[in-house]
């Protein structure tokens, strides 16, 4: 999970899943602890998701 | 020489001010600002205007940002554009590589940067810019923008061509035929060549086949709730302490912490875990490490039996700065830990 | 076996009484000579023309360049094509050096047609401007193919040859100015000493790439595409086994003048017995399936393993799919304990980028490059030209064009000519020519 996806690609991960910044990847501290929770938890959601995804090549997963 | 150049570069070298003033939005200003001074030393012509961004405002806003600087750039008549150096400093790299890229495109200028080998910037954007190899930190400034201002005027003056291998930029991926000064025929070369590799001496192929580093993709995980996740993390999050004295910035060091027991992390004004990560405002994450290393997402999955089990233990270094010989190694030896403990699948997060 | 090249340096061309060679002088009669290339009767219209390095010629559509040669004792120059078939590279056979006979069209060209400038900034892409040449320039009557972009050429490639041999036999009585010898013993018999010099094997791969007859490199006349790899003595190939076909995009091309003075035979000869045994040719091709680049592979590697090669050199004749084979082969030889070294040119791009090779393997790591075939080159006008200058970018020749949104057409109205190296004939020297090689910039 990282946001400079361009980054993961080159060191050759497989499967991404973008986050939305560098010093808070998952909750971005200007919005309230509830938006936060619910935007690590559907991520890391993706992530799961992607972990069960059969893939032929690199690939950078839709967020949902 | 009457040429004019505009420079990039960001907070810190631009004199606003170090990490508290990541998000400062981009502006212009008339002649060499700060560290564009290094610049104006070896540049024949004269710097017009430096630009200034905030790495973070630049990595959370790229396509606003480099919109706005070009805009800013619209009226104003320059010939060449630098950006950086850039040294190590991988959001500070990926920012002038960003901008120098669009500055060509829609500018035609050429551009100039420099970066130290290790920045990721380079791979990315080697292809777009001239990016010189630099030092690893502002102790080269001197050497690193005086080589981007020599080659700036040499580019300005003479007709080339400009082989890498000469003026010693990064390989851009650019190849061109070109008649050597020896007019050593083929045939010689050919058979020279052949006669040194069966040796065992030396040689230099004329075509370098480009390594592509890939990663062989491991199969999906078919059904996560029988399976044993971990996190891992580049984020730099350790207890309070740091007991393993993880460094900040080039880290050879990894550490793995029990959460046992633990529904989240807690944060650092709780004596709970903190970031030691040098590359990043650690605002955010000492005040909720669970945005860097994700515990209470994937305990909650846990929970409703999405995964099987979260696996005790979190492993973790720093990125910045970490050579890739370094981090392949410390991945080497978390996986065969993880292995060890029966963790199928890891979440990675990264900063 | 043992050839000996009698030479015979010509330092000046003129059309005269008598056709004949005089202590460096070739006179020409130009009717006698013009029989002799009418005597195929689907030549329809024919000239011939004298030029020299330094001349302000252009000559387009180019499609084969000879040297030409008599074979002692009589027989054919190139055995199997121009006459009956016979053992080629023993006994003597006498060449006309510093010169070539060149075939040009009086009109129309093909993807497989190039361009030689003989003066200015032009003449450095091609071997020939360093030549003094006899040129045929003649229209034919093969209309099923006047219009078609990938031509045969037949008429005119063997009126060529023809020619060839008309102005070899001038030197048929003469003692020759200097003799090249040409031996390798049986590779069994090689004496002891020869044994501690790494075995080499030249791998050669001419295009073989259509199915239909009458394109592909011949060897002893027959196409190369119903060929498997074999085995060859450098002699033959130097003396008239090997000529060109008429397919491949023209700076890959290898004329049969490449063949015959291949500059890498030459050198590998040069250090035998010195530096290396050179034990022989493998002769492959470049056929387009797949089984077929893999069943090549396999023989080039397993003929040059059963002689013991330590080393080998792969040179290959053309860009594109052929590069599959190129590195099948590289990899085929090093997976079997042989180290290679390949000879090709690439193809990145007008802008560079593109990538060099169709296919790549890092197991092929020592290569020799000798040219862009995408490269851009901008021309001039050249006061005369001989041919059809509108050819170049009219009839498709592979660096070529009608027009293009960027560049304009590549025929200028002042004469002057944009194209890419692609069209330069022979340009890009794989056979040991090019000074040229590849650079990152």
């Amino acid at each position: 999970m990282a946001n400079l996806v361009p980054v993961a690609k080159t060191t050759g991960a497989n499967r991404i899943v973008p986050t939305i910044s560098i010093p808070y990847p998952l909750g971005d501290p200007k919005t309230p602890e509830e938006e936060q929770w619910k935007l690590r938890y559907s991520r890391v959601g993706d992530a799961l998701d992607a972990l069960e995804t059969e893939i032929e090549d690199q690939k950078v997963f839709q967020v949902s | 020489m009457d040429k004019k150049a505009v420079v990039y570069i960001n907070q810190f070298f631009g004199q606003i001010g170090g990490e508290e003033a990541a998000d400062h939005p981009p502006e212009i200003q008339e002649g060499a600002v700060g560290a564009a001074q290094a610049l104006a030393a070896g540049f024949e012509g004269k710097i017009s205007h430096t630009v200034i961004c905030g790495d973070n405002f630049m990595s959370s806003n790229q396509e606003e940002a480099v919109s706005r600087i070009l805009e800013m750039l619209e009226d104003i008549d320059f010939d060449i554009f630098f950006a950086g150096p850039a040294f190590q400093a991988g959001r500070y790299g990926n920012a002038c590589g960003a901008v120098g890229k669009a500055v060509k495109e829609e500018f035609e200028v050429p551009v100039i940067s420099s970066m130290n080998e290790e920045n990721p910037g380079v791979d990315i954007f080697k292809k777009d810019i001239y990016i010189f190899p630099g030092g690893r930190s502002g102790a080269k400034m001197q050497e690193d923008a005086g080589k981007m201002a020599r080659f700036g005027n040499k580019i300005l003056k003479e007709e080339g061509p400009f082989p890498a291998d000469e003026e010693g930029f990064f390989k851009r991926g650019i190849r061109h035929q070109y008649f050597r000064p020896d007019e050593k025929p083929a045939a010689e070369r050919a058979v020279e060549m052949l006669l040194k590799k069966m040796k065992g001496e030396e040689y230099t192929s004329e075509l370098p086949i480009p390594e592509v580093d890939r990663v062989e993709i491991a199969p999906a995980i078919k059904d996560l709730s029988q399976v044993k996740v971990a996190l891992v993390s580049s984020g730099g999050i350790v207890p309070i302490d740091n007991p393993d004295r993880i460094q900040s910035a080039s880290a050879t060091r990894w550490g793995k912490y029990s959460i046992s027991g633990m529904d989240r992390l807690d944060n650092r004004s709780s004596q709970g875990f903190k970031t030691i990560h040098a590359g990043y405002d650690p605002a955010a994450a000492d005040d909720d490490p669970n945005r860097v290393v994700p515990v209470d997402a994937l305990r909650k999955y846990e929970s409703e039996g999405r995964i099987g089990e979260l696996h005790d233990y979190f492993y973790v270094t720093v990125g910045t700065g970490t050579t890739v010989g370094e981090a392949a190694r410390m991945g080497r030896e978390i996986a065969q830990d993880l292995k060890d403990a029966g963790v199928q699948a890891v979440i990675l997060t990264s900063t | 076996m043992k050839l000996e090249l009698g030479n015979f340096n010509v330092k000046e061309i003129e059309f005269g009484e008598k056709t004949a060679y005089q202590k460096g002088k070739l006179t020409i009669n130009k009717t006698e000579a013009l029989n002799v290339v009418y005597e195929d009767d689907h030549i329809i219209d024919a000239d011939l023309k004298i030029v020299k390095p330094g001349d302000r010629v252009r000559l387009v559509p180019v499609k084969e360049a000879i040297e030409p040669r008599y074979r002692q004792g009589g027989g054919p120059v190139f055995p199997g094509v121009t006459g009956e078939l016979l053992q080629a590279g023993k006994g003597q056979t006498k060449a006309l050096k510093d010169m070539s006979v060149l075939v040009v069209g009086k009109h129309w060209g093909g993807f497989q047609d190039g361009l030689i400038d003989m003066a200015g900034e032009g003449a450095k892409y091609t071997y020939f401007s360093r030549l003094k040449n006899v040129v045929l320039v003649a229209d034919t009557d093969e209309e099923f193919e006047k219009r078609e972009q990938q031509k045969k050429n037949r008429a005119l490639r063997w009126a060529g040859m023809r020619l060839a041999e008309y102005l070899g036999r001038t030197v048929k009585e003469l003692e020759p100015e200097e003799v090249e010898k040409f031996e390798l013993p049986p590779i069994a018999d090689r004496v002891c000493e020869l044994e501690d010099l790494p075995g080499v094997v030249l791998v050669l791969q001419p295009q073989s790439q259509m199915e239909e007859d009458g394109y592909n490199d011949l060897s002893y006349g027959w196409d190369t595409n119903h060929m498997l790899p074999t085995l060859m003595h450098p002699n033959e190939v130097l003396d008239g086994a090997m000529i060109s076909g008429s397919f491949m995009p023209c700076s890959s091309k290898w004329s049969t003048y490449d063949f015959q003075n291949f500059p890498l035979i030459r050198k590998l000869y040069q250090e035998h017995g010195e530096t290396l045994n050179f034990l022989g040719i493998i002769m492959s091709n470049l056929n387009v399936s797949l089984e077929e680049k893999e069943r090549s592979a396999q023989f080039v590697a397993q003929i040059a393993s059963t002689l013991g090669a330590e080393g080998a050199i792969v040179a290959e004749e053309g860009y594109g799919n052929p590069d599959a084979d190129y590195t099948a082969c590289l990899v085929a030889l090093e997976d079997a304990g042989i180290d290679t070294v390949g000879v090709s040119n690439e193809a990145t791009g007008r802008d560079g980028t593109s990538q060099p090779l169709v296919a790549m393997d890092p197991k092929a790591d020592a290569l020799v490059s000798t040219g862009n075939v995408s490269e851009l080159i901008e021309l001039p006008p050249m006061e005369t030209v001989i041919g059809e200058l509108e050819a170049l970018g009219r009839d498709g020749l592979s660096g070529g064009w009608e027009d293009d949104e960027e560049l304009g057409p590549s025929v200028r109205e002042d004469g002057s000519i944009i194209m890419e190296n692609n069209a330069m004939f022979c340009g890009d020297g794989v056979t040991g020519w090019s000074t040229k090689t590849m650079k990152e910039f």
